[in-house]
């Protein structure tokens, strides 16, 4: 492919409505494990084609008990993307289905997530992973289980940004390396736009799908009885779950999440306290060596001696190592990410809410 | 499509070379996932230019009686036809079984499927291999799909599963007696989000969709239910002026559906309202100022620097102020915290 096609950026993500599909299967399958898988496609310009995907294999963890052993199946899944023994499998894969014609160009990897818990050092590790090594043009699809079950579909393409992949490379995050490249929280992942494509084929399909509006010749014919109402096929649209009025789920979810980030923000920061304490602790006790030796010096001096040598504290003192503001920026993300969705979880339902006040007590809402 | 209840329901024939280990002759039904259709699709439309059809393995889980199959997923397996033969990629048909048995150790084999509605002796030969024993889904019996993928014409789905006939091993070997069996295609709750994303697509000409947002979909559903509302009211009003034929089926449903609305106290509603209304509210403005504190941390924890001051310890110093900030920063958080436990409690 010529140079000029490969630099340029991907500017948006298009899915076959098959990866969809078998994203959603998997995912919702092993919820509220995590579930990984691989994406294969091809790029077109700045256009990303991903016309189909499989899942990783499953881990066997020994069982103990209940929340732990859940904890640990997530953790494997969750790394899968970049572990080894997943390499071949993957190699594996691809081969087999380039013998069928499918278009296996590695395009990225997706992941199952719980109402945007996704920005976490598992991914950013994947993504920098994928986008190091195996191809650069490669994307994380976040399908939202939690999010999805309300309603609209929830599935989100991410790459890492170009500055942000630099500063992973020097494996470096302290206050003066981020200050120096300019990188905050929110220029981590850049979200690239997901578009749904069908076949011809499928098109054709869908439209022999029941559909919301019965057929003229269906409406002619008159139903006998309640119960061969009740058995008419659903059909595929309107879904009418995100007319759901149930809230309360999804804030007490949320709040905890929420609690849980700004309880990592408290832990971070303490770190970097203590970081702090230390260093100053260490910069007066040089300045006090330094003030001695100077002190000394003059002394010498004046008894017409050699000065000592005033940079030996380099060697004498170490100062303590600053802790990286990695994690410090992901969990800003992650904040922010909550933030979002919960300002677009309450438009939609104070909409619902007014409605539904509006239906039940006609003219309680005018003044 | 094939309705599902308009089969015979007939016990197979038993040939002669299930004598004595017999399997099972129960009549099935099947389930189709659409995932698994779309694959099917997928692999129709890139099957190489001289081929008539493309078939491939069905995988799926089966119920414990054996009376139910559901087809969850498959793969594509290559194969060519030719007058005399047939040539199926035994050796990758192993192989791709074993990947997926790795990711999906609960799905079995349950049979094969064809993009084309035709049954021929090829199809016979093919049954005969999914349906056997060792590698096959022997005692159960294979389950045959065809999808009819033939331009300008209905896309039809139809499920099959075979029984041996033939006087000899040898014919009874290239030859099958396929019963129709009835197929359903379902689809779970977690899936209906994705399949409304993606028929929406099929009125477009591009025949793609954007992914909505909440509100967007919000607004999607509340159009369709205001379509529906004038649609039956329409029917009823006709039915009143006597242009349309009454149903009772259908007023009894209606009267049904009328009754549903809940009786409630308007006070009640009030303050469930307000109650519903003010959580919402709140946690949204907390999570927003949160959002804002967290913001700020970040923002004076690398600020404080940019004023640049040359020798580590002032350095120093300065971050010492920044710190501070992020402590109030924290403090202010914190204290939010107690409030978001409350608005979720009441």
């Amino acid at each position: 492919m010529a140079d000029t096609i490969k630099d340029a950026p991907l500017k948006a993500v298009q899915l076959e409505a098959l990866v969809v599909m078998k994203i959603i299967k998997h995912c919702s399958q092993t919820f509220p494990t995590t579930a990984t898988g691989f994406l294969v496609g091809m790029d077109k310009a700045a256009n990303l084609e991903i016309t189909n995907s499989f899942p990783f294999p499953t881990v066997e963890v020994p069982p103990t008990d209940g929340h732990h052993d859940n904890n640990a199946a997530s953790n494997l899944a969750a790394a899968a993307p970049r572990a080894k023994a997943n390499a071949s499998y993957q190699n594996e894969m691809i081969k087999k289905l380039r013998e069928v014609n499918v278009d296996a160009n590695n395009t990225g990897w997706y992941t199952s997530a719980n109402l945007g818990n996704f920005v976490n050092l598992n991914m950013i590790e994947n993504q920098h992973f994928y986008q190091k090594e195996l191809n650069e043009r490669t994307v994380a699809l976040i399908h939202d289980v939690s999010r999805s079950s309300q309603g609209s579909l929830s599935l989100r393409a991410f790459r890492l940004s170009p500055s942000f992949m630099i500063a992973y490379k020097e494996a470096k995050f302290t206050t003066e390396s981020l200050q120096k490249s300019n990188l905050r929280y929110q220029d981590i992942l850049l979200e690239l736009p997901v578009q749904i494509h069908n076949s011809h084929l499928l098109t054709s399909f869908l439209h022999s799908m029941p559909s919301p509006v019965p057929s003229a010749e269906a409406q002619e014919s008159q139903p006998p009885t309640i119960a061969s109402l009740a058995k008419t096929p659903d059909p595929l649209s309107p879904n009418f779950s995100s007319l759901n009025l149930s809230i309360d789920p999804f804030l007490t979810q949320t709040t905890d999440l929420l609690l849980e980030s700004i309880e990592t923000h408290h832990t971070e920061l303490n770190n970097y306290q203590y970081y702090q304490r230390q260093l100053a602790r260490e910069q007066t006790k040089i300045t006090a060596w330094q003030a001695k030796r100077k002190s000394e010096n003059a002394s010498r001096a004046l008894a017409k001696q050699t000065p000592l040598p005033e940079d030996e504290w380099q060697r004498l003192f170490k100062l303590p190592q600053e802790p990286g503001r990695l994690d410090t920026l992901l969990n800003s993300r992650q904040v922010e990410q909550y933030a979002r969705q919960v300002d677009g979880f309450a438009a939609g339902v104070t909409g619902k809410m007014f409605a539904v006040r509006g239906n039940l007590l006609p003219g309680a809402g005018e003044p | 499509m094939v309705e599902a209840d308009s089969f015979l329901h007939l016990a197979r024939p038993l040939g002669p070379a299930a004598v004595g280990s017999q399997p099972t002759t129960a009549p099935l039904n099947v389930i189709i996932q659409p995932q698994a259709i779309f694959s099917i699709l997928d692999h129709s439309l890139r099957r190489n230019a001289d081929q008539e059809r493309v078939i491939g393995t069905l995988l799926g889980v089966r119920s414990e009686d054996g009376q139910e199959v559901e087809i969850r997923n498959c793969f594509a397996v290559g194969h060519t036809e030719t007058q005399e033969q047939v040539e199926v990629d035994m050796e990758y048909q192993k192989q791709m079984l074993g990947l997926h048995l790795k990711a999906n150790p609960k799905e079995v084999l349950v049979g094969w499927y064809a993009t084309s509605a035709e049954l021929n002796t090829f199809s016979a030969l093919i049954q005969n291999f999914y349906g056997g024993q060792g590698d096959g889904t022997w005692p159960h019996p294979a389950v045959h799909l065809t999808i009819s993928t033939d331009a300008g014409k209905e896309i039809e789905a139809r499920t099959y599963i075979s029984a041996p006939v033939g006087v000899t091993a040898e014919r009874a070997a290239d030859s099958a007696a396929f019963t129709p069996v009835p197929h359903e295609i379902r689809y779970g709750e977690a899936e209906k989000s994705g399949l409304e994303l993606i028929s929406g697509a099929k009125d477009n000409n591009d025949r793609t969709a954007n992914v909505l947002t909440d509100i967007e979909s919000l607004e999607k559903a509340i159009e369709e239910v205001l379509a529906m509302l004038e649609r039956v009211s329409k029917y009823v009003e006709a039915v009143i002026e006597e242009e349309a034929p009454p149903s009772s089926a259908l007023g009894q449903f209606l009267l049904d559906a009328l009754a549903l609305a809940p009786k409630v106290d308007p006070e009640d509603v009030e303050r469930d309202f307000n109650n519903h209304i003010q959580d919402v509210l709140v946690v949204s403005y907390l999570a927003n100022t949160i959002r804002t504190q967290i913001d700020l941390s970040n923002r004076l924890a690398t600020a404080a620097l940019t004023m640049g001051t040359g020798d580590g310890l002032g350095g120093a110093q300065t971050n010492g102020t920044a710190s501070e900030g992020n402590q109030r920063g924290q403090r202010g958080g914190r204290s939010q915290r107690g409030g978001g436990g409350r608005a979720t409690e009441s």
